[in-house]
C-alpha cells in the first residue's frame, strides 16, 4: 500500500480500533488512580505496580495457561504492592512523590530479578496464553464499528464497564463520600468520626489492584510476552488521564481514548509509511503526557485540595 | 429581604423561667476535673454546671484552661481525675464520636467543613461509611431544610460550602450538629470571624435553640459579647475555676478582674497628638496571594506622623495581602508607594526597610520571628550589621547581646535567659520581643498586623502602650487588626476594607462599632466619606 492512501477507510478502521485497543490499561489505572487522589494520595507508584502485575500474570499464565486465573493474579500482585505503597503514604507519611518514584526503580530491579529466577537466565522469551478477542454475532462483522468496537479481547470491556462502577461508587456510597472528604480536609473527616488513614489505604488499595490488572492487560491481551520495559511509562501516563479528567471517572474514560488514539497513531502511521520519523510518533503519547503533568494548562480546582498532603491526627 | 435571623434579636434577654426543671439534674456536670500535660497543670478541679436550655460562657485567658476542658469534654483529651455527668448519669467519653452519642457537639475556630462539597454532603458526612449503603441526599436535604426552618438558620442544603460567606459556614457547622441532635453545642469564641451584624445574628439562633431546651457553652474572652448573650459564666484562671456568677449579678469590669485577677484598663489612654505630614502615600495598589488570586484591589491611602490608622475588617477581606504588598512580600500586580517623597514602588523589602519601613506580622512565631533561634538573635535580626566588626563581616556578639539585654529591659520581655530560644517565650513575650525589635529601628512607618491577638490583658495592654508611645514620638502607625475594640481605643482614623477594598474611612470620633459593622459587611456606609474630605476636616 502507497503512502499517498493513508487516509483511507483501512487506515481509519485500524486506527480506530487500535485506539479503543490501546485505551483499555491506561483507563483501568487512571480509574485506580482516580480512588487513589481522590483520597489525598498521590501513587505515583502505579507505574511499577503495573509492572509487577505484568510479571505476576505473566507467571501465572506462564504455569497454569489460564488467562482469567492470570488476570487475577496481575491484581494480587497490584495488592501487594499497594500494601507496601500505602505503608510508605500513609503509615510512614513518606514525601508521596519520593516513595513513588522510589518504589517504580524498585520495581523494575525487582521484576527482572523474579524474571530470571523463575525462568533461568538464558531462557528465550516464552509466549503464553493470551485472551481472545470476542466475537460478537452480526455487530463484529459490520463495517469500521466492527472492528472499532466489537473485536476486543475482554478485559477492555471490563475496563470500560468499571467506568459507571467506578462514578457510582464514589458519588452516590456513603464510602466514596467519606473517601472524598478524606482527600478534600482530612481534618473535617476526621473530626465526622472517619479514620483518614482507613480511606487513604482504601485508595491505594483500589489503584494498587487496577494497576496490577492493568499490567496483566498488557501481557494478556497485547503482548504475551515479559519484559522490563513491557510497561513503558503506562502509569505516568494513567496520571496524566486523571488530571485532563478532572478525576473524575467518565471523563477520564474520554482522556484514555485520546491517549490511545495518540498511542494507536504513531503505530498506524508506521504501519501505513506515512514518511514521518517513527521516533517523532513515538514520542507524541509522552509529550502529551508531560504537557497534563506540568501544569502548563493552570492547576484545576478540581483537584482534591488535600493531595500529597499527608495527615497525622491530633 | 433579610434572612429570617436579622430582625429576631430584641424581645427575650430575659429567659430565667425557661424550661429547665429546678429539681432534675442540670443537662452536664462535670466535677473536679484535672488534667496534667508534661509540665502543666492545666485543669487543677474544674466544676462546670450547664442547665437544660442555659447559654453559659466559660471565660478566661489563654492557657486558663477553658479549651483543654472543654476538649475533655468533646473526647479529644482524657482527664486524670473528675467525673462528667450528663443529666445526671455518669459518662465516660473518649472520642468525639461518643461525645456527639451522647449528645455533646463542637463547632471549632477552624471549622470542619469541605468546602468542594455542599451542605448537605457535609452534614451527612460520616454517618454512613458503608460501600454498600447507598447515600438518600434527598431526604437528608429534607430534613437540614426542615431543621434550617425550625431553627431560622437560612441554610441552603444544596449550596456549596465553599462559596459560602463565613457567617453561613458557621450556621452550616451548627446545623451539622443539629442534624446529629446534639443537646449541648460548644462553640469556639465564634465571633471572632464575624461583624457585628452577624454576631446579632448568631446570637438569635443561640437564643433560640436555648428556648428549644438545648445547651450552648461559649468559649470566649469578649466581656461584651458574655453580658449580651450569656445567662451565666464561669471564670477560669490558671486552671482553676474563679467563679461561677449569673451575668445579672456582674459587670464586664467585674469579669475582666476575676479574669486577671487584678484592676485591668479596659479603655487605651490616648493623648492628643497633633498630626504631622504625611509619610506614606499609597496608591492604586492591586497584589494577589500566594495561590494567585487577586485579593487587593486598587488600594489607596495616606498615613500621616504621629498618626494611628486602623485598618479594621473582618478576616480575610485584603488586610494581610495589604501589609505584605506595603513590603513587597507579596505579588503585586500594580499601584505605586511612597516614603517621605520618595518612590519606593520597586525596592525589595531590604531597600523599604532602609526607606523607613517597620513591619510587625499576624503570626509571630512563624513569621515575625525564627523559634529555634535565641531571643539574642532574634532581636539581633535585620540591624546585626550596624553592629558588626571588620566591615560587617563578623559578628560581634557582646554587642548584639546588649542590644538584646536593652530591648528586654525597654519593652519589658520577659525570660528565664537571653539564650532562650524564642519559640518557647509566651505570646504575649514573644510580640514585646518583635515589636521591640521593629521600634528599636526608630523606623517612620510601622505596620503592625494583629499585634494582640492571643494575648492575656496584661501583655494587651503593654503592646497597646507601646503603639500610643510610638504615635506620641512621631511614627506613623498603621494598624491592622480584626479586634474592632483595639482599633476604637488606639486608631485616630478608620478605614474599613472589605473585598480587597477600602470601603470607607472614618475618623475614629464618629466611629462607633454598629457603623463599622455595616461597612464591614461592605454595604456603603451612607455618610462615609472619600479620604480627602476626612484629612480637610482633621
Amino acid at each position: 500500500m502507497g503512502a499517498g492512501h493513508w487516509l483511507g477507510s483501512a487506515f481509519l478502521a485500524t486506527w480506530l480500533a487500535a485506539s479503543v485497543r490501546l485505551s483499555g490499561p491506561v483507563l483501568l489505572a487512571a480509574l485506580g488512580e482516580i480512588f487513589a487522589e481522590r483520597s489525598g494520595v498521590l501513587n505515583v507508584g502505579i507505574e511499577g505496580t503495573i509492572l509487577l502485575g505484568a510479571l505476576a500474570s505473566y507467571l501465572a499464565a506462564y504455569a497454569s495457561g489460564d488467562v482469567w486465573l492470570a488476570l487475577l493474579a496481575g491484581a494480587a500482585g497490584g495488592v501487594l504492592s499497594g500494601v507496601l505503597l500505602a505503608w510508605m503514604y500513609v503509615t510512614i507519611r513518606a514525601s508521596q512523590v519520593v516513595a513513588g518514584i522510589v518504589f517504580n526503580v524498585l520495581a523494575v530491579g525487582l521484576a527482572g530479578t523474579l524474571y530470571r529466577l523463575a525462568l533461568g537466565a538464558s531462557a528465550a522469551p516464552q509466549t503464553v496464553a493470551m485472551f481472545e478477542p470476542l466475537r460478537f454475532p452480526l455487530l463484529s462483522g459490520l463495517p469500521v464499528l466492527g472492528p472499532v468496537l466489537f473485536s476486543h479481547a475482554a478485559p477492555l470491556y471490563l475496563a470500560f464497564a468499571l467506568v459507571p462502577a467506578a462514578h457510582f461508587v464514589l458519588f452516590r456510597t456513603g464510602f466514596g463520600l467519606a473517601l472524598r472528604a478524606a482527600g478534600e480536609n482530612p481534618k473535617a473527616a476526621d473530626n465526622a468520626g472517619i479514620s483518614v488513614a482507613r480511606m487513604r489505604y482504601a485508595g491505594t488499595l483500589i489503584s494498587g489492584t487496577a494497576a496490577g490488572m492493568s499490567g496483566g492487560y498488557v501481557v494478556l491481551a497485547e503482548v504475551g510476552l515479559f519484559r522490563e520495559t513491557i510497561v513503558s511509562g503506562q502509569g505516568f501516563i494513567a496520571l496524566a488521564i486523571v488530571i485532563l479528567g478532572r478525576w473524575r471517572p467518565w471523563t477520564a474514560a474520554l482522556a484514555a481514548v485520546a491517549f490511545g488514539a495518540a498511542d494507536a497513531l504513531q503505530l498506524s502511521l508506521q504501519l501505513f509509511g506515512a514518511g514521518l520519523p517513527p521516533q517523532l510518533l513515538l514520542s507524541l503519547p509522552y509529550v502529551l503526557t508531560i504537557l497534563a503533568i506540568s501544569g502548563l494548562f493552570g492547576r484545576s480546582a478540581a483537584q482534591p485540595a488535600a493531595l500529597m498532603q499527608p495527615y497525622a491526627p491530633r | 429581604m433579610p434572612p429570617p435571623w436579622s430582625n429576631e434579636r430584641a424581645s427575650d434577654k430575659d429567659r430565667s423561667n425557661l424550661a429547665v426543671n429546678p429539681q432534675g439534674p442540670p443537662f452536664l456536670e462535670m466535677r473536679g476535673i484535672v488534667k496534667r500535660f508534661p509540665g502543666v497543670l492545666a485543669n487543677n478541679g474544674v466544676t462546670l454546671a450547664v442547665g437544660h436550655g442555659e447559654i453559659h460562657a466559660l471565660l478566661g485567658e489563654n492557657g486558663a484552661g477553658k479549651s483543654t476542658l472543654m476538649q475533655i469534654l468533646y473526647g479529644f483529651h482524657q482527664r486524670d481525675a473528675g467525673d462528667i455527668l450528663i443529666e445526671g448519669r455518669p459518662a465516660r467519653i473518649e472520642s468525639p464520636k461518643q461525645a456527639i452519642a451522647l449528645g455533646i457537639g463542637m463547632v471549632h475556630q477552624e471549622f470542619m467543613l469541605v468546602h468542594s462539597m455542599t451542605v448537605v454532603e457535609n452534614a451527612v458526612l460520616g454517618l454512613n461509611l458503608s460501600i454498600r449503603r447507598l447515600l438518600d441526599l434527598k431526604r437528608a436535604a429534607a430534613a437540614l431544610q426542615a431543621l434550617s426552618d425550625r431553627h431560622g438558620l437560612a441554610v441552603d442544603p444544596h449550596a456549596v460550602v465553599g462559596h459560602l460567606p463565613v457567617g453561613a459556614q458557621q450556621r452550616v457547622e451548627i446545623i451539622k450538629l443539629l442534624y446529629r441532635d446534639v443537646r449541648l453545642l460548644i462553640l469556639d469564641e465564634p465571633t471572632a470571624v464575624l461583624t457585628p451584624q452577624e454576631k446579632d445574628g448568631l446570637f438569635a439562633v443561640l437564643r433560640r435553640l436555648a428556648r428549644d431546651g438545648r445547651s450552648v457553652v461559649i468559649v470566649t474572652h469578649k466581656l461584651h459579647e458574655i453580658m449580651e448573650v450569656a445567662d451565666r459564666v464561669t471564670v477560669m484562671r490558671d486552671g482553676r475555676v474563679a467563679a461561677s456568677v449569673r451575668t445579672s449579678e456582674t459587670s464586664p469590669r467585674g469579669l475582666a478582674r476575676l479574669m486577671v485577677g487584678r484592676d485591668v484598663a479596659l479603655r487605651a489612654d490616648k493623648q492628643a497628638v497633633a498630626r504631622g505630614p504625611a509619610v506614606l502615600r499609597v496608591e492604586n495598589l492591586a497584589a494577589r496571594d500566594a495561590a494567585g488570586e487577586t485579593r487587593l484591589h486598587g488600594l489607596s491611602l495616606d498615613l500621616h506622623a504621629g498618626e494611628i490608622l486602623g485598618i479594621a475588617g473582618v478576616d480575610g477581606n485584603g488586610q494581610a495581602q495589604l501589609a505584605q504588598a506595603l513590603m513587597q512580600l507579596c505579588p503585586v500586580t500594580s499601584g505605586r508607594v511612597w516614603i517621605g517623597g520618595q518612590d519606593v514602588t520597586r525596592l525589595s523589602p531590604a531597600g523599604r526597610r532602609a526607606a523607613g519601613m517597620a513591619y510587625v506580622p499576624a503570626d509571630r512565631r512563624h513569621v515575625g520571628s525564627v523559634a529555634e533561634l535565641s531571643m539574642i538573635d532574634n532581636a539581633a535580626l535585620g540591624t546585626q550589621a550596624r553592629r558588626a566588626r571588620a566591615g560587617g563581616l563578623i559578628r560581634d556578639e557582646g554587642a548584639d547581646r546588649g542590644f538584646a539585654k536593652a530591648l528586654a529591659a525597654r519593652f519589658s520581655v520577659r525570660a528565664a535567659h537571653l539564650g532562650q530560644p524564642a519559640g518557647t517565650l509566651s505570646g504575649g513575650n514573644l510580640q514585646k520581643l518583635v515589636l521591640g525589635r521593629e521600634m528599636m529601628r526608630e523606623p517612620a512607618i510601622l505596620i503592625v498586623e494583629q499585634p494582640t491577638r492571643g494575648l492575656d490583658a496584661g501583655a494587651v495592654e503593654a503592646v497597646w502602650g507601646e503603639l500610643l508611645a510610638a504615635r506620641a514620638g512621631g511614627m506613623a502607625v498603621l494598624l491592622i487588626s480584626a479586634d474592632l475594640e483595639e482599633i476604637l481605643n488606639l486608631a485616630d482614623r478608620i478605614a474599613v476594607m472589605s473585598g480587597g477594598r477600602i470601603a470607607g474611612t472614618l475618623p475614629a470620633a464618629h466611629a462607633s462599632a454598629e457603623r463599622l459593622g455595616l461597612m464591614m459587611a461592605g454595604a456603603p456606609a451612607p455618610d462615609a466619606q472619600p479620604l480627602a474630605a476626612v484629612e480637610a476636616s482633621a
